[in-house]
C-alpha cells in the first residue's frame, strides 16, 4: 500500500514538474476577439474601423441621378490617405500600421474612392519634409500637390484618420470610450466631411467586478 | 538491520551530495570570458564561451555571450539568430516547474535553468532590435515594441495577492522607445509616435540630455532638411554588472540558533548551520569610460550620452527581489536538515550516537556543497549611450573615441566611413568596453566605395 502510495506521489510530482509548453490556435471566423485587459485591442478597433469605413462609404457611393438623363457615373473620387493619428491614452503599437491598412483596404474595394498609394505619399512627404499636420498651411500644400501630380498621383481629398480616447474613473475600475475619425477634406475648397465610430470599453480591477457590472449591481 | 539500514542511506545522502553538488567553475569561467572580451581577442572568447557551454545549466547563459561575440565580430544574423532563441526560450524556461524546483532546494540554485534576471530578458529584446537594426531593419520596430511589452510584462506578472508589487518600481529601459521613435520619425509620416516615443523617454531617463531636444524636435520639428540625413551613433559603453557569491551572515546565525534549540529539545539533532548561507550579489566593474566622442571629416561634433544605465538598474532590480532569494535559500537549508532528521529517524539512530554524529558531519558536508546563483549575461555593456547628428547625404569619415567622464581621450580613436543617406537614418554600434572599441563597428549603411573597416589613426 505503502509502495503504491509513494508511486502514485512520484508520478503526481513528476507531472507537476512538467513546465507548461506555450500553445497557439488559429482561431476560427465566428470566434470572439480576446478582450485585452490593459488596453484597446481587436475587439476595439476592428468593429471601429468596420462602422466607421462602412458609414463614410455609404454616404459617399450615393449618388441621385435624374430620371431620363444619360449621365455617367461620377469617377471616383481620388484620395490621399495621410495616416492614423494617434491622440488616445493609450499606446496602439502595432495596431496603427493594421488599422491604416484595413482604412486603405476598404477604400480602395469601395470604387467610390481611389486611395494614392502609402508609398507614394510616404515618397512625398519625404522629399520634402513635411509632418503630416503641416499639409494643410496653404503654401505646403501646394507644394504637396505639385510633388504627387509630378509622380503623377494628383488628388482630390485628404484623409485622415484619428483615434481618440475619454476616460472616466469611478474608484478602482474606469470607462475609457474610443473614437475613430475620419476626416475627408476637399482639397480646392477646404470644405469637409466627418464619420466617426465610437466604442466605450470598462476596465475591472477583478473579475468579480466585472461580473458585478455585467450583472447590473454597478453602473 | 537497522545498522544496514543506517549505512546504506548514509552512502545515499553521501553519494548525492556528491553527485548533485554545485560547481564553483562557471563565476572563472564567466570571469575569463569577459577578460578576453574586453582585450579584444574574440576568438579565444569565443572558444572560452564554447568551454563554459557544455555545463548543461549555464548553456544558455554562455549562449547570450556568445551572441555578443558575434555582433563584435560583425555577425550581426547570428547574434540574432542566437538572441532569438534564447528569447523564446527563457519565456519558456520563466513558467514555474515544481520538479525542478525541488531538486533546486536538495542541491542549491544552480541546479535551476536559468531564465535571465528581469532587466537581461528586456535586454534581450534590445540587442534583437540593435542586430536587426544593423541589417535590414524589417524587424527592429517589432523588437523595440516588444522592450516596452516585456517590461509591462514583468512588473504585472509580480503583483502580489495584497496588491503590492516589489517590482512597481522598477527602472525602466528608455532605450527601447527612443529606438521606436527614431525609426518612426524616419517614416515622415508618424511623429505622433515620436512625440510619444519621446515623451516616454523623457519621463523614464529625466537625466538623459538629448531627451528634451527630441521631444521639441517631435513635437514641432522634422527629421531632418532636405538634402539630409541622420546619423545615431549607439555605444556600449563600460563592462556590465556581474554577480559575486556573498554570505548572509544573519540568516546563518539565526538558523544556527533555531537547529542548536530544536536538537536540545528534539529526539533527534539536526545539522548545525556551519555552512555559510550563500546568496549573489550584484557588483558593478569599475571602468573609465565616460562617453564616446565623434568626429565627423576631422570635426568634433559631439558626445554620446547615457539613455540607460544597465549597471544600475541590475542593482536596484537585485535589491527589490534579494529578500526572496535569502527566504529560498533559508528554506533550502530547512529542507536538508528534514531529510537528515527524516533519515535518522527512519533507520532508527539514536540521539547523540556515532551513527547521529556522522549522519550530522554528511549534513554539513551536504550545506556546504551549495554555491549561490551567479549566473549573468557577462557580456553586457554598463551603458548604453547614443548620439544623434543630422550630416549631409553622402559619405563621411567618422572617427569615434571612447573619453573619461571630465571629457579626455581614453583609448585609441577609429575611422570608419559610413554613407549618410537623404532623409533616412544611419546607425553606426560599436563595443567600447574600455579605451578601445572591441571587434568592429557595425552600420546599417556601410559606405559603398571603401570597404567598412578599422583603420586606426594613430
Amino acid at each position: 500500500m505503502d509502495r503504491r502510495y509513494f508511486l502514485a506521489s512520484a508520478l503526481t510530482a513528476l507531472a507537476a514538474s512538467c513546465r507548461s509548453q506555450p500553445t497557439a490556435a488559429v482561431r476560427t471566423p465566428g470566434q470572439p476577439d480576446m478582450v485585452g485587459s490593459q488596453s484597446a485591442g481587436a475587439e476595439t478597433f476592428k468593429p471601429l474601423v468596420a462602422q466607421a469605413m462602412t458609414e463614410l462609404l455609404a454616404r459617399h457611393c450615393t449618388q441621385v441621378i435624374p430620371a431620363g438623363v444619360n449621365t455617367l457615373p461620377a469617377p471616383p473620387k481620388r484620395i490621399c490617405f495621410m495616416g492614423v493619428e494617434n491622440r488616445s491614452a493609450e499606446e496602439i503599437g502595432d495596431f496603427k500600421d493594421q488599422i491604416y491598412q484595413c482604412i486603405d483596404l476598404h477604400l480602395v474595394q469601395s470604387q467610390t474612392f481611389q486611395p494614392v498609394n502609402k508609398r507614394y505619399v510616404d515618397a512625398g512627404l519625404m522629399q520634402l519634409r513635411m509632418r503630416p499636420d503641416q499639409v494643410f498651411i496653404p503654401q505646403n500644400m501646394r507644394m504637396f500637390t505639385a510633388t504627387m501630380e509630378q509622380q503623377g498621383q494628383p488628388f482630390d481629398y485628404v484623409l485622415i484618420a484619428t483615434i481618440t480616447s475619454g476616460t472616466t474613473r469611478e474608484g478602482k475600475e474606469y470607462q475609457r470610450d474610443y473614437l475613430l475619425t475620419m476626416e475627408l477634406t476637399d482639397i480646392r475648397t477646404g470644405q469637409y466631411d466627418k464619420q466617426a465610430a465610437t466604442l466605450s470599453k470598462g476596465y475591472y480591477h477583478s473579475h468579480l467586478a466585472k461580473l458585478g457590472n455585467a450583472m447590473g449591481w454597478k453602473r | 538491520m537497522a545498522s544496514g539500514c543506517f549505512w546504506r542511506c548514509n552512502w545515499l545522502v553521501l553519494a548525492l551530495t556528491l553527485c548533485v553538488s554545485g560547481c564553483a567553475t562557471y563565476a572563472d569561467q564567466r570571469a575569463r570570458v569577459q577578460a578576453l572580451f574586453i582585450s579584444g581577442d574574440l576568438t579565444k572568447a569565443q572558444e572560452a564561451i564554447d568551454k563554459g557551454a557544455e555545463r548543461r545549466f549555464d548553456r544558455d547563459v554562455f549562449q547570450l555571450d556568445r551572441a555578443m561575440v558575434q555582433l563584435a565580430e560583425g555577425k550581426p544574423r547570428e547574434a540574432e539568430q542566437n538572441l532569438r532563441e534564447i528569447r523564446d526560450r527563457f519565456d519558456q524556461l520563466s513558467q514555474p516547474a515544481v520538479g525542478e524546483k525541488a531538486l533546486s532546494m536538495l542541491t542549491d540554485a544552480q541546479r535551476e535553468a536559468y531564465h535571465g534576471e528581469d532587466y537581461e530578458q528586456v535586454l534581450i529584446r534590445v540587442m534583437l532590435s540593435l542586430t536587426n537594426l544593423v541589417q535590414d531593419g524589417s524587424d527592429a520596430a517589432a523588437y523595440a515594441l516588444q522592450v516596452n511589452e516585456k517590461q509591462q510584462q514583468v512588473i504585472d506578472a509580480a503583483k502580489l495577492p495584497d496588491g503590492t508589487n516589489p517590482k512597481a518600481g522598477y527602472q525602466q529601459v528608455a532605450f527601447g522607445p527612443y529606438l521606436y521613435g527614431a525609426m518612426r520619425e524616419a517614416t515622415h509620416a508618424n511623429y505622433d509616435d515620436v512625440q510619444r516615443a519621446a515623451t516616454v523617454v523623457c519621463s523614464w531617463n529625466p537625466e538623459f540630455p538629448y531627451g528634451q531636444q527630441d521631444l521639441e524636435r517631435a513635437k514641432h520639428g522634422r527629421h531632418s532638411a532636405p538634402g539630409n540625413g541622420v546619423l545615431y551613433v549607439i555605444a556600449l559603453a563600460g563592462v556590465g554588472p556581474r554577480k559575486e557569491e556573498k554570505i548572509e551572515f544573519p540568516s546563518q546565525v539565526a538558523l544556527l540558533i533555531g537547529d542548536q534549540i530544536l536538537s536540545a529539545i528534539g529526539d533527534q539533532t539536526l545539522p548545525p548551520t556551519i555552512a555559510p548561507i550563500k546568496v549573489p550579489r550584484v557588483v558593478l566593474t569599475q571602468h573609465d569610460v565616460g562617453s564616446i566622442g565623434l568626429a565627423v571629416n576631422g570635426q568634433r561634433l559631439g558626445r554620446t550620452a547615457t539613455i540607460t544605465d544597465i549597471g544600475q538598474m541590475a542593482v536596484q532590480q537585485h535589491e527589490a527581489v534579494i529578500d526572496r532569494i535569502v527566504a529560498e535559500a533559508v528554506v533550502r537549508r530547512v529542507v536538508k536538515k528534514s531529510v537528515i532528521y527524516g533519515t535518522k529517524k527512519l533507520t532508527g539512530v539514536q540521539k547523540h550516537s556515532v551513527e547521529g554524529f556522522l549522519l550530522d558531519m554528511v549534513g554539513v558536508a551536504w550545506e556546504a556543497t551549495e554555491s549561490a546563483d551567479t549566473r549573468c549575461w557577462g557580456l553586457l555593456p554598463d551603458k548604453i549611450q547614443v548620439l544623434r547628428l543630422e550630416l549631409p547625404a553622402g559619405e563621411h569619415q567618422l572617427t569615434l573615441e571612447s573619453l573619461t567622464a571630465g571629457g579626455y581621450p581614453l583609448g585609441r580613436p577609429t575611422t570608419h566611413r559610413v554613407e549618410i543617406v537623404n532623409g533616412a537614418n544611419t546607425y553606426v554600434l560599436g563595443n567600447f568596453p574600455h579605451g578601445n572599441l572591441v571587434g568592429t563597428l557595425l552600420t546599417n549603411h556601410p559606405a559603398k566605395q571603401i570597404e567598412l573597416a578599422q583603420t586606426p589613426a594613430r
